[in-house]
C-alpha cells in the first residue's frame, strides 16, 4: 500500500476540548463561520452515559475523494507521496458542487472568496517535518497523525456508529471507539 | 431547510423544458405531416437555453471561470452537463437562425440526443452519495418527467391543430407519472435509513412539495374536463416544477447533518 496520512481520533481519549478546532482556526485564520476542524458529540443513542464522547473530525482525505471526482476545473489534487487531498483554491469557480457531494461535509463555501476550501492536513507543515496544526495542539493526545500503509490494525476502526458509512470513496480517518464507563456499586 | 439554490432552478427547469420541446418536435416530425411552426419554436428552444444558461452562472462564485467547467470530462458529471448543455444550446440557436425547414429531421435528432444527454449528466450530477435519498436513478427520472410534461405542455403551442391529440395523450402520461413518482419517492424514503428517513419527513412538511404536487393534480383536472391543452395551462406546469425544484434542492438532507447521531 501506498503512503496515505490519515487522523487517528482516540475517542477514550477526547475530552470534547475544541482545542483542535481551535488550533485550526488560529493557523488559518476562516472567515468567520467557516470551521475546517469540528468537535460533533456522540447521540445518547451511541454513547448512554453521563460523560459524553466526541468525534474530532475535518477531511478524511479519502481514498477515492469525492470532492476530487466531482470537481469541474480539477481543483482538487491528491498527493501521491502521502495521500493528503489538497484544494486550489486558484483554480475553483465556486459552483459548490464539492460541497453537495462529500458525504462529511468538508469542503466549505468562502463567501468572501466566493470559492470552496477545505482541511489540507498542514501539507506545508507535514513537508516541513511538523504535525498538522490540529494534532500538535490536541492536549490529551486524542487526535494522531497516522500512515495507514504502516498502520497494524488493532483496536481502530474505519465506520463508528455516528460517522456515515460511504465505502465508495473510502475515507481515511480511523477511530478509536469510548469505552464504556465501569459501574462502581458499594 | 438547506439551499435554495435558484439559478439552478431556473438553469434545469428552463433547460428540460427546452429538451422536451426538442423531444416533442422529434416526435412529431417521425409521426409525418405538418410539425409546426418550426423556426418559432427552435427560437423559443433557443431561448430557454440561454436564459438557462446565464441563470446558472449566478450560481457560480466566479463566473468568468465557467470556460473552465469543462476541463474534468474524465470523471465529473457537472463537465459533462456543461459540455452537453453548451452542444445543446449551440444546435438550438443554429437551428433559430438558419430557417430551418419543415422535414428537416437530422437537426432535430441531434439536439434530442444532446438533450438526453444534458439530462442524463444531470441526474447524475444531482446524484451524490451525500445525498442519499437521492443517490440513485431518481433525479435523471425526475428530470426526464420535467421534460416530457413541459415539452408537451409548451409543445401544443407549436402543433398543428392535427397533433393536439398527441401532444395531450402524452402531457397527461407524463403528468400522471411526475405524481406517481412524487408521491412514492418520499413514502420510500420514510421507510430508508435515518437521512432517507429524514428527507422524506422534510419533503412531507415542504411548501414547495405540496405546491408541485397541487399542480400537477390541477393541470390532470384541467385536463380531465377540457379533453385539450388550454394555451395558459403549460404555464401553470412550468410554476409546479418551479416550486418541485425549489423543493428538490432545499429539502433533501445531506448526510453531513447527522454526523455524531445513528445512520
Amino acid at each position: 500500500m501506498q503512503k496515505q496520512y490519515a487522523f487517528l481520533v482516540d475517542s477514550e481519549r477526547c475530552i470534547g476540548c475544541f482545542t483542535c478546532a481551535m488550533a485550526c482556526r488560529n493557523y488559518y485564520h476562516q472567515e468567520e463561520g467557516i470551521i475546517w476542524r469540528q468537535v460533533y458529540p456522540l447521540a445518547e443513542e451511541i454513547y448512554p452515559h453521563r460523560e459524553r464522547a466526541f468525534f474530532s473530525l475535518a477531511c478524511n482525505h479519502c481514498a477515492n475523494p469525492a470532492c476530487l471526482n466531482v470537481c469541474p476545473v480539477n481543483a482538487y489534487t491528491k498527493r501521491e507521496k502521502d495521500g493528503v487531498v489538497v484544494h486550489h483554491q486558484d483554480k475553483c469557480i465556486g459552483c459548490g458542487n464539492c460541497i453537495r457531494s462529500c458525504p462529511y461535509g468538508a469542503p466549505k463555501y468562502n463567501p468572501v472568496a466566493k470559492r470552496a476550501e477545505k482541511c489540507s492536513m498542514c501539507h506545508e507543515r507535514l513537508d516541513a517535518d511538523l504535525k498538522p496544526a490540529c494534532v500538535q495542539a490536541c492536549p490529551t493526545d486524542a487526535l494522531q497523525l497516522i500512515d495507514l500503509a504502516e498502520l497494524h490494525q488493532t483496536n481502530e476502526v474505519q465506520y463508528p456508529a455516528g460517522f456515515p458509512k460511504m465505502e465508495s470513496v473510502n475515507p481515511s480517518t480511523r477511530f478509536i471507539l469510548p469505552q464504556m464507563p465501569k459501574m462502581v456499586r458499594r | 431547510m438547506q439551499s435554495l439554490e435558484l439559478p439552478l432552478v431556473l438553469f434545469t427547469v428552463f433547460s428540460q423544458a427546452a429538451i422536451g420541446l426538442t423531444l416533442m418536435r422529434a416526435i412529431r416530425v417521425s409521426a409525418g405531416g405538418p410539425s409546426g411552426d418550426a423556426q418559432r419554436e427552435w427560437r423559443v428552444i433557443a431561448g430557454l437555453m440561454v436564459v438557462g444558461m446565464i441563470g446558472s452562472l449566478f450560481h457560480l462564485g466566479h463566473p468568468l471561470g465557467a470556460p473552465r467547467a469543462v476541463t474534468h470530462l474524465g470523471s465529473a458529471w457537472l463537465s459533462r452537463e456543461v459540455l452537453f448543455a453548451g452542444l445543446f444550446t449551440g444546435v438550438a440557436v443554429i437551428a433559430a437562425l438558419a430557417l430551418i425547414k419543415e422535414n428537416t429531421t437530422a437537426l432535430v435528432w441531434i439536439a434530442a440526443i444532446l438533450g438526453l444527454g444534458v439530462i442524463t449528466s444531470a441526474g447524475m450530477t444531482y446524484a451524490p452519495p451525500a445525498l442519499p435519498a437521492i443517490n440513485n436513478a431518481l433525479p435523471t427520472m425526475f428530470f426526464l418527467t420535467s421534460a416530457v410534461i413541459l415539452g408537451a405542455g409548451f409543445g401544443s403551442w407549436f402543433a398543428g391543430k392535427e397533433r393536439q391529440p398527441l401532444m395531450t395523450r402524452i402531457f397527461t402520461t407524463a403528468l400522471v407519472v411526475g405524481l406517481v413518482l412524487n408521491l412514492i419517492a418520499p413514502c420510500v424514503w420514510i421507510s430508508g435509513g435515518t437521512v432517507m428517513h429524514m428527507t422524506g419527513k422534510a419533503w412531507f412538511a415542504s411548501g414547495f412539495y405540496w405546491t408541485h404536487l397541487a399542480v400537477l393534480i390541477a393541470c390532470l383536472a384541467v385536463l380531465w374536463k377540457n379533453k385539450t391543452i388550454p394555451t395558459w395551462l403549460p404555464v401553470l406546469a412550468l410554476l409546479g416544477e418551479l416550486a418541485g425544484r425549489a423543493g428538490f434542492f432545499a429539502d433533501t438532507i445531506h448526510t453531513a447533518t447527522n454526523i455524531g447521531g445513528l445512520y
